[in-house]
């Protein structure tokens, strides 16, 4: 768990705690979120019962485009794709179908999509966007944060931005104004302004 | 005659000449495993012939071991079974003890999970008294262990093993109605018990498990059983041709103080009670045949010697 700036688990109970952390360093680990969450700061309160996590994000990878997957080459009544990537070749496909049609598409082999027809712009064609890695990541996070938590706090309520997120669960339901001073005061803990 | 649990673990080559050799010697076969080139048996054999086994299980390349929770049927409730709970701690527990010869079950509760809304339902109380031991794998705070166990041990006869992330002395301290065994430091965790001392952790509940149970063997002692189960469970076996065609890893489980036979109760029940165990003594005279909470199986309960005056 190098990978974060900042984890931390609070609880009035010391062995909980540590439990908690090992718990959550596995679910993020599971989960893939090593590189993508920069700080985490848990609180657990068995006796209220609460479990409060807070944390930042950190810069996500921007939009994947053609030229990000391979070298767009025109030709006289055509355009050649070299895939250079294959991560999101499905994605690409199903792009480009939507956009020029299924019929003007051709794969050949494994690494060479064609794009039939006259007058292809090249630059444009690069510019299209194929896939955005972000998508999901939210909602792993919050995924994540809820099957760390301790099963039966089915109350909950949460928040992402793009750079910051909190995830708040009860037994009990939990009022506005309570929620609000939690969350400010944990992102206060990690030194982050709310 | 004191029959002692031990696992044979050897090759399918010459394996027959084994299962001989036990049934000669007045044991019984529980469970036989046939895992590609590899038999694996659990079994009942007189404790004074175990040293002449071992001699036969070199000479067939095998090797034997104690197995003291051969012949058991162990629940190992969860309070859900939720990514949670499952596959780590309820599965790695469960199959921890599989290795020391217990058929385990695991019984995730409907609606375990939580401090104040834990709650343990009818049908879930009435499975667990169905096995000899109930193995509770709870989490990682005292304040919920307190809260909850109360609860999700209620209407519990079975002896219970309480597991939780706090060490036992805080254990035995959140619990209000004491148990029979106690294994802290085994909580809620995420992740394969791979390390030396989680193994550790559940070399101890096997040991609880068996120290447990040994308490309640000497109770049984007390008052003998009018038959024993794995006795009742060759009779049935050898009896009951529909028992072939159930694909049941055992389609007869043995218990301590009974069997679960994995048959239709409206169809075999009758059937059952009237087989002959020895000397014109049937099944019904020293059993109560009861059908059982798991799917439409049977339970046999063999009746104590102080209720038939009989002993087969």
């Amino acid at each position: 768990m190098e990978a974060l700036d900042y984890f931390q688990v609070e609880s009035p109970e010391a062995a909980g705690a540590e439990y908690y952390k090992q718990i959550m360093a596995d679910v993020l680990q599971d989960l893939d979120l090593v590189k993508i969450i920069s700080r985490l700061h848990i609180f657990v309160d068995p006796k209220v019962p609460v479990f409060v996590a807070v944390g930042t994000i950190r810069k996500l990878p921007g939009m994947v485009r053609v030229r990000d997957c391979g070298n767009v080459k025109v030709e006289e009544g055509r355009a050649v794709i070299s895939i250079g990537d294959e991560k999101y070749l499905s994605s690409l496909l199903k792009v480009l179908s939507d956009t020029y049609g299924k019929q003007r598409i051709d794969q050949p082999d494994r690494f060479t999509v064609i794009v039939t027809g006259e007058g292809i712009d090249g630059r444009e064609l690069e510019e299209i966007q194929v896939a955005d890695p972000s998508e999901g990541i939210y909602r792993d996070i919050i995924y994540a944060m809820q099957y760390g938590s301790p099963e039966g706090f089915k109350v909950r309520r949460q928040g992402v931005s793009r750079e910051r997120f909190y995830y708040v669960a009860s037994e009990d339901t939990l009022p506005e104004d309570v929620v609000e001073t939690l969350v400010k005061e944990k992102f206060s803990l990690m030194g982050v302004p709310l | 005659m004191i029959l002692e649990p031990v696992t044979y673990t050897g090759g399918v080559f010459k394996h027959e000449q084994m299962v001989e050799f036990i049934e000669d010697l007045g044991g019984y076969i529980i469970q036989r495993h046939v895992i590609a080139n590899e038999v694996v048996l659990q079994a009942l054999v007189p404790k004074e012939d175990i040293e002449q086994m071992r001699v036969l299980a070199k000479a067939l390349m095998g090797t034997v071991t104690a197995s003291p929770l051969v012949g058991t049927e162990i629940a190992v409730v969860s309070p859900s079974l939720e990514i949670h709970h499952l596959p780590h701690s309820t599965c790695d527990v469960a199959e921890y003890l599989r290795r020391f010869g217990a058929k385990t079950n695991v019984v995730g509760l409907a609606r375990g999970f939580g401090k104040r809304i834990a709650n343990l339902n009818v049908e879930e109380r009435d499975v667990i008294n169905e096995h000899d031991l109930a193995v509770y794998v709870l989490g990682n705070f005292e304040e919920c262990i307190h809260h909850k166990f109360g609860t999700l041990a209620k209407g519990i006869h079975v002896p219970i093993v309480l597991t939780g992330g706090p060490s036992k002395e805080a254990l035995m301290k959140c619990t209000e109605t004491p148990v029979q065994g106690y294994v802290g430091g085994l909580g809620r965790f995420m992740h394969r018990t791979k390390k030396p001392e989680e193994i550790a952790k559940l070399e101890e509940l096997a040991a609880e498990v068996a120290r447990v149970l040994d308490v309640r063997r000497e109770e049984i002692a007390k008052d003998p059983l009018s038959t024993m189960p794995p006795k009742l469970m060759d009779v049935i076996v050898e009896k009951m041709e529909p028992l072939e065609e159930v694909t049941s890893p055992t389609p007869v489980t043995v218990q301590m103080t009974g069997i679960r036979v994995k048959l239709p109760y409206e169809l075999y029940a009758t059937q059952i009670r009237k087989l002959e165990i020895e000397d014109g003594i049937l099944i019904g005279d020293i059993c109560e045949v009861l059908p059982c909470r798991m799917r439409n199986y049977i339970v046999v309960r063999i009746k104590p010697y102080s209720e038939t005056k009989i002993i087969v």
